[in-house]
Protein backbone atom coordinates (compact mmCIF):
# COMPACT_ATOMS: atom_id res chain seq x y z
CA UNK A 1 0.00 0.00 0.00
CA UNK A 2 2.60 2.55 1.08
CA UNK A 3 4.52 3.78 -1.91
CA UNK A 4 8.22 4.51 -1.49
CA UNK A 5 7.55 8.22 -2.03
CA UNK A 6 5.03 8.21 0.79
CA UNK A 7 7.37 6.38 3.15
CA UNK A 8 10.17 8.87 2.45
CA UNK A 9 7.93 11.67 3.68
CA UNK A 10 7.19 9.84 6.94
CA UNK A 11 10.75 9.21 8.12
CA UNK A 12 13.70 11.47 8.87
CA UNK A 13 17.32 10.98 7.72
CA UNK A 14 17.87 8.42 10.50
CA UNK A 15 14.79 6.45 9.55
CA UNK A 16 12.83 7.63 12.58
CA UNK A 17 9.12 8.45 12.38
CA UNK A 18 8.64 12.19 11.89
CA UNK A 19 4.99 12.22 12.92
CA UNK A 20 2.93 10.90 15.80
CA UNK A 21 1.61 7.42 15.05
CA UNK A 22 -2.12 7.12 15.74
CA UNK A 23 -4.90 4.57 15.51
CA UNK A 24 -6.64 4.92 12.14
CA UNK A 25 -10.07 4.51 13.70
CA UNK A 26 -10.09 6.23 17.10
CA UNK A 27 -6.89 8.36 16.95
CA UNK A 28 -5.50 6.85 20.14
CA UNK A 29 -1.82 7.80 20.35
CA UNK A 30 0.45 4.81 19.70
CA UNK A 31 3.93 6.31 19.24
CA UNK A 32 5.53 9.69 19.75
CA UNK A 33 7.60 11.21 16.92
CA UNK A 34 11.14 9.84 16.71
CA UNK A 35 10.46 6.79 18.86
CA UNK A 36 10.60 4.09 16.19
CA UNK A 37 12.74 3.15 13.20
CA UNK A 38 11.54 2.28 9.72
CA UNK A 39 12.29 -1.26 8.55
CA UNK A 40 11.48 -3.06 5.35
CA UNK A 41 11.15 -6.74 6.06
CA UNK A 42 12.20 -8.96 3.19
CA UNK A 43 10.09 -11.88 4.27
CA UNK A 44 6.82 -10.09 4.72
CA UNK A 45 4.77 -11.29 7.63
CA UNK A 46 1.17 -12.04 6.94
CA UNK A 47 -1.28 -10.11 9.04
CA UNK A 48 -4.98 -10.82 9.29
CA UNK A 49 -7.04 -8.12 7.71
CA UNK A 50 -8.55 -5.75 10.27
CA UNK A 51 -12.30 -5.98 10.44
CA UNK A 52 -14.95 -5.15 12.96
CA UNK A 53 -16.76 -7.80 14.93
CA UNK A 54 -20.07 -7.01 13.26
CA UNK A 55 -18.63 -7.37 9.79
CA UNK A 56 -18.88 -10.62 7.99
CA UNK A 57 -15.76 -12.60 8.63
CA UNK A 58 -13.34 -12.88 5.79
CA UNK A 59 -10.45 -15.25 6.14
CA UNK A 60 -7.88 -13.06 4.62
CA UNK A 61 -4.30 -12.21 5.27
CA UNK A 62 -2.32 -9.36 3.87
CA UNK A 63 1.38 -9.26 3.16
CA UNK A 64 2.96 -6.18 4.63
CA UNK A 65 6.65 -5.36 4.60
CA UNK A 66 6.87 -1.73 5.81
CA UNK A 67 7.04 -1.32 9.58
CA UNK A 68 7.98 0.99 12.39
CA UNK A 69 10.27 -1.03 14.66
CA UNK A 70 10.25 -0.40 18.40
CA UNK A 71 13.08 -1.81 20.56
CA UNK A 72 11.41 -1.56 23.94
CA UNK A 73 7.68 -2.21 24.38
CA UNK A 74 7.47 0.56 26.96
CA UNK A 75 8.28 3.06 24.23
CA UNK A 76 4.64 2.77 23.18
CA UNK A 77 2.30 5.47 24.42
CA UNK A 78 -0.75 3.23 24.25
CA UNK A 79 -0.95 -0.28 22.85
CA UNK A 80 -2.55 -3.65 23.54
CA UNK A 81 -0.90 -7.06 23.37
CA UNK A 82 -2.77 -10.22 22.43
CA UNK A 83 -2.10 -13.58 24.01
CA UNK A 84 0.84 -15.46 22.55
CA UNK A 85 0.47 -17.24 19.22
CA UNK A 86 3.53 -19.34 18.53
CA UNK A 87 6.26 -16.80 19.06
CA UNK A 88 4.27 -13.63 18.55
CA UNK A 89 1.91 -11.33 20.32
CA UNK A 90 -0.31 -9.30 18.01
CA UNK A 91 -0.57 -5.59 18.68
CA UNK A 92 -3.90 -3.79 18.84
CA UNK A 93 -5.12 -0.29 19.59
CA UNK A 94 -5.34 0.10 23.38
CA UNK A 95 -8.56 2.07 23.10
CA UNK A 96 -10.80 0.66 20.37
CA UNK A 97 -8.95 -2.66 20.11
CA UNK A 98 -8.80 -2.66 16.33
CA UNK A 99 -6.05 -4.89 15.09
CA UNK A 100 -3.71 -6.41 14.40
CA UNK A 101 -1.77 -3.23 13.74
CA UNK A 102 1.48 -5.15 14.07
CA UNK A 103 3.18 -7.76 16.20
CA UNK A 104 5.67 -8.26 19.01
CA UNK A 105 8.40 -10.85 18.67
CA UNK A 106 8.98 -12.70 21.93
CA UNK A 107 12.46 -13.88 20.93
CA UNK A 108 14.12 -10.52 20.36
CA UNK A 109 11.49 -8.44 22.21
CA UNK A 110 11.11 -6.07 19.27
CA UNK A 111 7.74 -4.75 18.18
CA UNK A 112 6.62 -3.90 14.64
CA UNK A 113 3.81 -1.53 13.66
CA UNK A 114 2.60 -1.75 10.06
CA UNK A 115 2.77 1.67 8.39
CA UNK A 116 -0.35 0.90 6.40
CA UNK A 117 -2.42 0.13 9.48
CA UNK A 118 -1.92 3.36 11.36
CA UNK A 119 -2.16 7.05 10.53
CA UNK A 120 0.56 9.66 10.79
CA UNK A 121 -0.19 13.13 12.07
CA UNK B 1 18.09 4.46 23.46
CA UNK B 2 17.47 6.52 26.58
CA UNK B 3 14.53 5.58 28.71
CA UNK B 4 11.59 7.75 27.83
CA UNK B 5 9.63 7.41 31.04
CA UNK B 6 10.06 7.91 34.77
CA UNK B 7 8.04 5.09 36.23
CA UNK B 8 6.65 1.74 35.19
CA UNK B 9 3.83 0.25 37.24
CA UNK B 10 2.30 -3.16 36.78
CA UNK B 11 -1.41 -3.15 37.60
CA UNK B 12 -3.93 -5.97 37.80
CA UNK B 13 -7.69 -5.98 37.43
CA UNK B 14 -9.37 -8.51 39.69
CA UNK B 15 -12.98 -9.45 40.35
CA UNK B 16 -15.71 -11.88 39.35
CA UNK B 17 -16.49 -12.64 35.72
CA UNK B 18 -18.90 -10.21 34.14
CA UNK B 19 -18.22 -7.21 36.35
CA UNK B 20 -16.81 -5.32 33.39
CA UNK B 21 -13.10 -5.57 34.13
CA UNK B 22 -12.31 -5.70 30.46
CA UNK B 23 -14.38 -2.58 29.82
CA UNK B 24 -12.44 -0.73 32.48
CA UNK B 25 -9.40 -1.28 30.28
CA UNK B 26 -10.55 0.74 27.33
CA UNK B 27 -12.35 3.88 26.40
CA UNK B 28 -15.03 3.11 23.87
CA UNK B 29 -16.72 0.03 25.22
CA UNK B 30 -19.78 0.57 23.05
CA UNK B 31 -18.11 0.76 19.70
CA UNK B 32 -15.04 -1.31 20.40
CA UNK B 33 -13.82 -2.85 17.20
CA UNK B 34 -12.22 -5.92 18.69
CA UNK B 35 -11.90 -7.90 15.49
CA UNK B 36 -12.93 -11.51 15.28
CA UNK B 37 -9.31 -12.53 14.87
CA UNK B 38 -8.24 -10.68 18.02
CA UNK B 39 -11.26 -11.78 20.11
CA UNK B 40 -10.39 -15.38 19.34
CA UNK B 41 -6.81 -15.03 20.53
CA UNK B 42 -7.66 -12.83 23.50
CA UNK B 43 -5.92 -9.82 24.98
CA UNK B 44 -3.04 -10.29 27.39
CA UNK B 45 -2.25 -6.78 28.60
CA UNK B 46 -2.18 -3.13 27.68
CA UNK B 47 0.39 -0.41 28.02
CA UNK B 48 -0.87 3.07 28.81
CA UNK B 49 1.07 6.26 29.34
CA UNK B 50 -0.12 8.89 31.76
CA UNK B 51 1.31 12.11 33.07
CA UNK B 52 1.49 12.39 36.86
CA UNK B 53 2.85 15.64 38.30
CA UNK B 54 5.07 16.08 35.22
CA UNK B 55 6.41 12.54 35.45
CA UNK B 56 5.80 10.15 32.60
CA UNK B 57 4.28 6.98 34.00
CA UNK B 58 3.83 3.77 32.03
CA UNK B 59 1.06 1.51 33.22
CA UNK B 60 1.08 -2.11 32.22
CA UNK B 61 -2.42 -3.35 32.90
CA UNK B 62 -3.35 -7.01 33.03
CA UNK B 63 -6.75 -8.57 33.04
CA UNK B 64 -7.28 -11.96 34.67
CA UNK B 65 -8.62 -13.16 31.32
CA UNK B 66 -11.06 -15.74 32.62
CA UNK B 67 -8.78 -17.21 35.29
CA UNK B 68 -11.21 -15.83 37.86
CA UNK B 69 -13.76 -18.43 36.82
CA UNK B 70 -11.76 -20.88 38.89
CA UNK B 71 -12.29 -18.62 41.91
CA UNK B 72 -8.60 -18.36 42.48
CA UNK B 73 -5.69 -16.73 40.80
CA UNK B 74 -2.22 -18.14 40.85
CA UNK B 75 0.81 -16.57 42.45
CA UNK B 76 2.45 -16.20 39.04
CA UNK B 77 -0.21 -13.73 37.99
CA UNK B 78 0.46 -11.55 41.02
CA UNK B 79 4.23 -11.52 40.60
CA UNK B 80 5.59 -8.03 40.36
CA UNK B 81 2.14 -6.43 40.70
CA UNK B 82 2.34 -3.03 42.32
CA UNK B 83 -1.33 -2.13 42.18
CA UNK B 84 -4.60 -4.04 42.09
CA UNK B 85 -8.01 -2.77 41.05
CA UNK B 86 -10.68 -4.83 42.79
CA UNK B 87 -13.77 -4.58 40.63
CA UNK B 88 -17.37 -5.53 41.42
CA UNK B 89 -20.63 -4.80 39.64
CA UNK B 90 -23.00 -2.55 41.66
CA UNK B 91 -25.90 -4.45 40.06
CA UNK B 92 -24.62 -7.81 41.28
CA UNK B 93 -24.66 -8.47 45.03
CA UNK B 94 -22.65 -11.67 44.67
CA UNK B 95 -19.74 -9.92 42.95
CA UNK B 96 -19.62 -7.49 45.90
CA UNK B 97 -19.65 -10.26 48.51
CA UNK B 98 -16.83 -11.98 46.66
CA UNK B 99 -14.54 -8.98 47.05
CA UNK B 100 -13.65 -10.32 50.52
CA UNK B 101 -12.58 -13.61 48.94
CA UNK B 102 -10.51 -11.78 46.37
CA UNK B 103 -8.79 -9.77 49.08
CA UNK B 104 -7.96 -13.00 50.90
CA UNK B 105 -6.58 -14.41 47.66
CA UNK B 106 -4.45 -11.30 47.25
CA UNK B 107 -3.17 -11.48 50.81
CA UNK B 108 -2.12 -15.08 50.26
CA UNK B 109 -0.47 -14.56 46.89
CA UNK B 110 0.56 -10.99 46.23
CA UNK B 111 3.31 -8.85 47.72
CA UNK B 112 2.21 -7.51 51.10
CA UNK B 113 2.68 -3.89 50.12
CA UNK B 114 0.67 -4.00 46.88
CA UNK B 115 -1.54 -0.92 46.56
CA UNK B 116 -5.25 -1.79 46.31
CA UNK B 117 -8.34 0.10 45.22
CA UNK B 118 -12.02 -0.88 45.16
CA UNK B 119 -14.20 -0.09 42.13
CA UNK B 120 -17.98 -0.42 41.97
CA UNK B 121 -18.52 -0.63 38.24
CA UNK B 122 -21.57 -0.08 35.99
CA UNK B 123 -22.95 2.70 38.20
CA UNK B 124 -24.75 4.16 35.15
CA UNK B 125 -27.50 1.52 35.41
CA UNK B 126 -29.25 3.10 38.42
CA UNK B 127 -32.49 1.11 38.25
CA UNK B 128 -30.75 -2.23 38.59
CA UNK B 129 -28.52 -1.37 41.53
CA UNK B 130 -28.13 -3.97 44.28
CA UNK B 131 -25.17 -2.55 46.16
CA UNK B 132 -25.40 0.98 47.55
CA UNK B 133 -22.49 3.36 47.26
CA UNK B 134 -22.39 3.51 51.05
CA UNK B 135 -21.73 -0.23 51.36
CA UNK B 136 -18.86 0.07 48.92
CA UNK B 137 -17.40 2.91 50.94
CA UNK B 138 -17.77 0.95 54.17
CA UNK B 139 -15.98 -2.06 52.79
CA UNK B 140 -13.15 0.11 51.53
CA UNK B 141 -12.80 1.73 54.96
CA UNK B 142 -12.74 -1.72 56.54
CA UNK B 143 -9.75 -2.67 54.41
CA UNK B 144 -8.15 0.76 54.50
CA UNK B 145 -8.24 1.18 50.73
CA UNK B 146 -9.64 3.80 48.36
CA UNK B 147 -13.02 3.49 46.69
CA UNK B 148 -14.72 4.84 43.58
CA UNK B 149 -17.82 4.08 41.59
CA UNK B 150 -17.14 3.84 37.88
CA UNK B 151 -18.94 3.40 34.62
CA UNK B 152 -16.77 2.18 31.83
CA UNK B 153 -19.72 2.63 29.48
CA UNK B 154 -20.37 6.25 30.41
CA UNK B 155 -16.64 6.88 31.02
CA UNK B 156 -17.34 7.95 34.61
CA UNK B 157 -14.27 7.95 36.87
CA UNK B 158 -12.44 5.20 34.99
CA UNK B 159 -9.42 7.35 34.18
CA UNK B 160 -9.51 8.98 37.58
CA UNK B 161 -9.40 5.59 39.22
CA UNK B 162 -6.22 4.67 37.34
CA UNK B 163 -4.67 8.05 38.11
CA UNK B 164 -5.50 7.66 41.80
CA UNK B 165 -4.01 4.19 42.02
CA UNK B 166 -0.92 5.22 40.05
CA UNK B 167 -0.44 8.32 42.20
CA UNK B 168 -0.54 6.23 45.39
CA UNK B 169 2.00 3.76 43.99
CA UNK B 170 4.23 6.61 42.89
CA UNK B 171 4.14 8.16 46.36
CA UNK B 172 4.98 4.81 47.93
CA UNK B 173 7.81 4.17 45.46
CA UNK B 174 9.31 7.60 46.01
CA UNK B 175 9.16 7.12 49.75
CA UNK B 176 10.99 3.81 49.44
CA UNK B 177 13.65 5.26 47.15
CA UNK B 178 14.19 8.09 49.59
CA UNK B 179 14.56 5.70 52.48
CA UNK B 180 16.96 3.55 50.48
CA UNK B 181 19.18 6.49 49.53
CA UNK B 182 19.31 7.83 53.09
CA UNK B 183 20.43 4.91 55.24
CA UNK B 184 21.17 5.58 58.90
CA UNK B 185 24.55 7.28 59.06
CA UNK B 186 25.55 6.26 62.56
CA UNK B 187 26.30 2.66 63.38
CA UNK B 188 27.42 -0.17 61.16
CA UNK B 189 24.17 -1.47 59.73
CA UNK B 190 21.60 0.52 57.90
CA UNK B 191 18.12 -0.76 58.48
CA UNK B 192 16.14 -1.09 55.33
CA UNK B 193 12.72 -2.36 54.53
CA UNK B 194 13.05 -6.00 53.46
CA UNK B 195 11.07 -5.38 50.26
CA UNK B 196 13.71 -3.08 48.91
CA UNK B 197 16.50 -5.60 48.98
CA UNK B 198 14.28 -8.42 47.80
CA UNK B 199 12.54 -6.78 44.91
CA UNK B 200 14.20 -5.53 41.74
CA UNK B 201 14.07 -1.80 41.12
CA UNK B 202 11.08 -0.39 39.29
CA UNK B 203 12.75 -0.38 35.92
CA UNK B 204 13.63 -4.06 36.23
CA UNK B 205 10.15 -5.19 37.17
CA UNK B 206 9.37 -5.57 33.50
CA UNK B 207 11.61 -8.62 33.31
CA UNK B 208 9.00 -10.70 35.06
CA UNK B 209 6.24 -10.17 32.58
CA UNK B 210 6.86 -12.50 29.71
Amino acid sequence: MSSSVEIESLKDENGKNIYTVLCTFCSSKILNPGSSTYVNIEVAVKLHRMQRKDEEEVEEEEEISDYWMVDDMFTFENIGFSNTVENLKYLICADCEIGPVGWHNLTDQKSYIALSRVKHD
Amino acid sequence: MAKTYDYLFKLLLIGDSGVGKTCVLFRFSEDAFNTTFISTIGIDFKIRTIDLDNKKVKLQIWDTAGQERFRTITTAYYRGAMGIMLVYDVNNERSFENIKNWIRNIEENASADVEKMLLGNKCDLADRRQVSKQRGEQLAVEYGIKFMETSAKASINVEEAFYTLARDIKAKTEKKLKEASNPTKSGGHALRAPEISRKPPVWLARCSIL
